[in-house]
């Protein structure tokens, strides 16, 4: 894995993170802003020149890639790179919980 | 009723331009286009509170379409483009998507970036291709008034360079706070 991708997603913004947790089914950008407001019960609306911003430079760097466009939509899919990226993202959100877990219940 | 108005701002104002769009709307006047050198034109309309914003990605000027629609489909109505900005405007009311067509700091800085590339590197090439070898063959050959010329446009160069870095610094630091 080059540095760049290094440097740019671990750790990522918390848009990259929902793109990338969104994009393990295809999907196109607003199919996101969609989803990510479901799931986080409306406390996270992305905004369209973030998206579309994040969603060029993300297929720029390989970790999600183009499947197809439909009524001038383009759908996305995540990509091999984008899953390694991904997972070592959530090892490192999982070793933040525990950690906080741990120190606020022994101190 | 119709308006026209001359405006100026420089290329890192434009969060001072969303701010004079969304003043003239809630005093009912409502942006129709912007043409020529910075002529705002303006129509009469009822007064409401109508936030713009403005977003600079040369990506979404060739792909029109698809770019368009993102913004249409989170709420947004686009005016136009107008010197690589692209100018998109929401009823502040409005309750649906967010009030802002960035969500990250992160996604604010890139879009300053991509104004620096997209507008202040050209100038920066023009500089070093055309404006400093003038001044130097002028100064050379004793053509003084073409010396002088590009000289006045070299200080002019300074000035405005000078001004965007001290914006943009000044930007980058009210993010960190």
């Amino acid at each position: 894995m080059d540095n760049h991708i290094k440097k740019v997603y671990m750790p990522m913004t918390e848009t990259a993170f929902y793109i990338l947790l969104c994009l393990k089914e295809p999907n196109h950008g607003y199919g996101i802003v969609q989803k990510v407001e479901q799931i986080t019960g409306g406390a996270i609306r992305l905004a369209p020149g973030t998206m579309y911003g994040s969603l060029s430079k993300m297929e720029k760097d390989g970790v999600i890639r183009f499947v197809r466009e439909e009524d001038k939509r383009k759908i996305y899919r995540i990509t091999e790179l984008g899953e390694v990226v991904l997972q070592v993202e959530l090892k490192r959100i999982e070793r933040l919980y525990k950690n906080a877990q741990e120190v606020m219940a022994h101190g | 009723m119709d308006k026209k108005a001359f405006k100026y701002f420089n290329i890192m104002q434009y969060r001072e331009e969303e701010e004079y769009l969304r003043s003239m709307h809630r005093s009912g006047w409502k942006l129709v286009r912007i043409s020529g050198l910075c002529i705002y034109h303006f129509e009469q309309c009822e007064p409401q509170d109508v936030i713009y914003k403005l977003d600079y990605n040369s990506d979404g000027i060739r792909h029109k379409d698809e770019y368009v629609r993102m913004f249409n489909d989170c709420g947004w109505e686009y005016v136009q483009d107008y010197v690589g900005y692209s100018y998109f405007r929401k009823a502040a009311d409005d309750s649906s998507g967010s009030d802002d067509i960035f969500c990250d700091d992160e996604s604010r800085l890139q879009m300053m970036s991509r104004v620096f590339k997209g507008r202040l590197l050209p100038l920066l090439l023009m500089l070093f291709i055309v404006i400093i070898p003038q001044l130097v063959f002028g100064i050379m050959r004793g053509r003084y008034v073409i010396a002088a010329i590009f000289a006045v446009i070299l200080i002019l160069y300074a000035v405005m360079f000078t001004w965007f870095s001290i914006d943009y610094r000044r930007y980058k630091n009210s993010l960190k706070k």
